[in-house]
């Protein structure tokens, strides 16, 4: 039961930054892929209409993980206080940038958010990077279950950690192009023009990128938790995300090649999946690795809620994520294809 | 909510009063007979229990401020209903856009829901204390020890900037909206949909 709801978790938070990412994507190669404030309107009307609903399941994966892992979530949110409020003014600045940056008609007060759009964004694929990095690190849980972070300390991975270190910020910045390079291969999907060629070539460079650096980070991962390494090899799910990187990067590849736009997306959707299918996979059951105590960590089953709170969220949890998936398919359709700025008029969103 | 510091059957709502908690009573009330046990249970004689049969360590922290709160609120909405209502009226009768003081008191009307939102808001969040959750979980208890009293501070400026520049933003752009006016295109096509 326990282990099902941790799958549950992970698969909303897998599906918020697959569809998230694409956002903070297409955020931080605003500037580099689009040069004209008409190019730029083509890439705020790609994820314009769809960013709102992507949110949706931030939202989602924060109450099934108060209903189901209560006590993670209070030693959590307490600890990582600093780190989650940058993260929802990063968002509430995104969506003015996006909200507010079509009124008015002047390239002053485009450029301006624009600006506050490309920022934020970078902001958040750093962060949520950041955020993987110390969930796979660990954090510094006392006995009682508490914890709080200073942003840094000594840069060091062991005892009192603060939230950047060096294996913190390298997953960063792996975080960082992984998203780009999703962002880019779906503004290859929808846009047309020069913004669709130049997007087509940073897809090509940044997936590039992202594969010495996910060598490193695998390295990386191994030395900061050796604890890991012999866990995972065991669980199957763990086999199961690297099957389909393999299976997706290569799908990915053949659209890149093929100009298949959609098959390419589609394997970038998958690359994003796998990888964190992997990485939550290899640290369960441990939710919050103590950095000065293995016997302090909090494990999925020390952390959830009682047998009959779990009954109760079984029972409630496939409606929601029905009628969320429903709602995805219908945006889906109704958004689909490559943007037109004409159809989806700026200033509405 | 109500300032209603003694139980009793046949209670009323209070149009008119000020709470005087250190007396235990509603200073200079006008009420409506009955209306508040009407409200509760259905029946004008209804008994309603007050204050005084609480221990005060689960009183609201303050009572002036919900009470007032609530007050300010219900009386709003009484008033946007009543407006509405006339509104519709005119607007019925085919009056409404040559009555220039219904569109003064319309137009004045503005910033009111917004008062009235945050007013409910301040009920809500006044009458629910000293519980979290209600019989299990006090306020005081609720609060996560790691966090400092100087991280909640920076946390609570940066939203109040952030809020004030959105307050701004909102200014500027409705500001900005009005200056420009209707457009003539949807203005004549409301007309021709309307005529």
């Amino acid at each position: 039961m326990v282990a099902m709801w941790y799958a549950i978790v992970s698969l909303m938070l897998i599906i918020y930054v697959v569809l998230d990412g694409r956002n903070f994507g297409a955020g931080m190669l605003h500037w580099l892929v689009a040069r004209t404030p008409e190019e730029r309107r083509q890439v705020i009307a790609a994820i314009g209409p769809l960013w709102s609903w992507h949110e949706v399941w931030l939202v989602g994966f924060g109450g099934t993980l108060l209903a189901v892992f209560p006590r993670l979530m209070a030693s959590a949110f307490a600890g990582y206080y600093l780190a989650l409020f940058l993260i929802l003014w990063s968002l509430i600045l995104r969506g003015i940038s996006i909200e507010v940056g079509g009124h008015i008609d002047d390239r002053m007060w485009q450029g301006f958010w624009d600006f506050v759009f490309v920022f934020s964004n970078c902001l958040l694929a750093v962060l949520f990077g950041a955020a993987a990095g110390n969930v796979a690190r660990g954090v510094p849980v006392d006995a009682d279950g508490n914890f709080s972070m200073a942003f840094f300390t000594n840069f060091s991975v062991r005892g009192q950690v603060g939230l950047l270190d060096w294996y913190t910020i390298s997953i960063a910045i792996f975080a960082a192009t992984v998203l780009a390079a999703h962002g880019a291969t779906y503004l290859t999907l929808k846009t047309e023009g020069p913004v669709h060629d130049r997007s087509s070539k940073y897809a090509t460079y940044l997936w590039a990128a992202a594969v010495p650096l996910f060598l490193a980070i695998s390295v990386e991962s191994s030395a900061v938790r050796h604890d890991v390494v012999g866990r995972a090899i065991h669980n199957p799910f763990c086999w199961l995300g690297v099957f389909v990187i393999l299976i997706a990067a290569g799908i990915m590849i053949s659209g890149l090649k093929a100009r298949h736009e959609m098959r390419a997306f589609l394997g970038s959707n998958f690359i994003l999946a796998g990888l964190l299918t992997t990485g939550g996979a290899a640290i369960f059951p441990v939710m919050l690795y103590s950095t000065l105590a293995p016997e302090n960590s909090m494990t999925a089953y020390s952390a959830a809620a009682g047998e009959q709170s779990l009954r109760l969220a079984s029972f409630w949890w496939p409606a929601a994520f029905a009628l969320a998936i429903a709602y995805f398919v219908f945006i889906s359709r109704r958004y689909a294809g490559k943007v037109s700025v004409k159809r989806d008029t700026q200033g509405y969103y | 909510m109500e300032g209603k510091f003694v139980g009793g059957p046949d209670a009323g709502v209070a149009m008119i009063g000020q709470p005087n908690v250190a007396a235990r009573r509603l200073d200079n009330p006008i009420e409506m007979p009955g209306a508040l046990s009407f409200l509760a249970y259905g029946h004008f004689g209804s008994y309603v229990h007050g204050l005084d049969e609480f221990p005060t360590n689960v009183w609201p922290d303050n009572i002036e401020i919900l009470y007032y709160s609530f007050h300010l609120m219900i009386t709003l909405g009484t008033i946007f209903i009543v407006l509405m209502a006339y509104a519709n009226f005119e607007g019925w009768r085919g009056r409404l856009e040559s009555n220039t003081l219904l569109l003064w008191v319309l137009m004045l009307a503005l910033p009111f829901p917004y008062i009235a939102n945050t007013l409910g808001w301040m009920t809500a969040e006044l009458g629910r204390q000293p519980w979290l959750v209600y019989g299990l979980f006090h306020t005081s208890d609720g609060y996560s020890k790691v966090v400092s009293g100087g991280d909640t501070l920076f946390t609570l400026i940066g939203f109040a900037g952030l809020y004030f520049v959105l307050g701004l933003l909102f200014l500027y752009l409705v500001g900005r909206e009005i200056a420009i006016g209707p457009d003539h295109e949807s203005a004549e096509r409301e007309a021709t949909v309307i005529g």
